[in-house]
């Protein structure tokens, strides 16, 4: 186990939990960013230079730039927390929080606990990567074979997207 | 404890938060956020379950997530600009043309 994972993940989880208590959108939305960057950082430590791209051109590129744009251009303040004059629904969402967390680790724990290495795996090892030519060309050569189907109809929901968002900013509403 | 625990454990953590994030702010924004932080978490545990099974599935639904993630915030956040243009404010209360 790397140091250096240990230091991001740790990182990660403080931003995180910043952004659910600070006070003003902009403070969350750097904190996010910073969320983004740090998963974009363990993505090329553990070898998925793809991903890792992808996650810091789309998410914390593009995405995190329509939020911060969003923010300055709404002039949004301090929002008070409400959840600070009702301690009842802080409390059990901080109870369902927590206990949602105890069951997503107890289910990793029994996972990495039965399911021994060595079975049931697929054929892509990182030898196998390499021999290929990279993490880059073998998902490429996935998602232009296995996968065009997919592909071309994530293309189509982007495009649909697209149109929505501009007709939705367009319209005027009487 | 090894490598993939560990990137479990912090995707788990990831989506407790973003979770909360959905259920305790008032702010439209702070809830599209929460969803982001959401996708990430199941992406990160996508990888990490993909690179320990030796599977390329996994990266590959983690891409297709990106692209949704991508349509859905612009077309969210031109939602939360109609919002504000018509209530003057994103918090989810002012919003109530709707309710009963």
């Amino acid at each position: 186990m790397s140091p250096v994972i240990i230091i991001l993940c740790i990182l990660s989880a403080v931003l995180a939990t910043t952004m659910l208590f600070a006070k003003s959108p902009i403070t969350s939305a750097l904190c996010l960013l910073g969320v983004l960057i740090m998963t974009a950082a363990i993505y090329g430590l553990i070898g998925e230079h793809m991903i890792a791209t992808l996650q810091l051109v789309v998410y914390a590129g593009a995405i995190m730039v329509l939020f911060i744009f969003s923010i300055m251009l709404l002039n949004l303040t301090d929002s008070e927390n409400e959840y600070r004059k009702k301690p009842l629904v802080f409390v059990t969402a901080m109870a369902l929080g927590l206990s949602i967390f105890g069951f997503l680790a107890y289910a990793i724990k029994e996972h990495f606990g039965t399911h021994s290495a060595e079975k049931n795996m697929g054929m892509f090892s990182p030898e196998v990567i390499a021999e290929l030519g990279g993490n880059s060309k073998v998902l490429s050569h996935a998602l232009f074979s296995q996968f065009y189907v997919s592909f071309e109809v994530i293309s189509l929901a982007l495009l649909v997207a697209v149109v929505g968002a501009v007709v939705l900013a367009k319209r005027k509403i009487d | 404890m090894t490598n993939e625990i560990l990137l479990q454990l912090l995707a788990a953590f990831l989506f407790t938060m973003g979770m909360l994030v959905v259920l305790l702010r008032r702010d439209t924004i702070m809830i599209l956020m929460g969803i982001e932080l959401l996708l990430n978490a199941a992406n990160l545990s996508l990888v990490v379950f993909s690179k320990s099974a030796h599977m390329i599935e996994g990266q590959v639904q983690v891409f297709f997530i990106i692209t949704i993630a991508a349509a859905e915030s612009a077309i969210g956040l031109s939602i939360l600009v109609n919002l504000y243009r018509n209530f003057g404010s994103i918090k989810t209360q002012s919003a109530t043309t709707l309710k009963g």
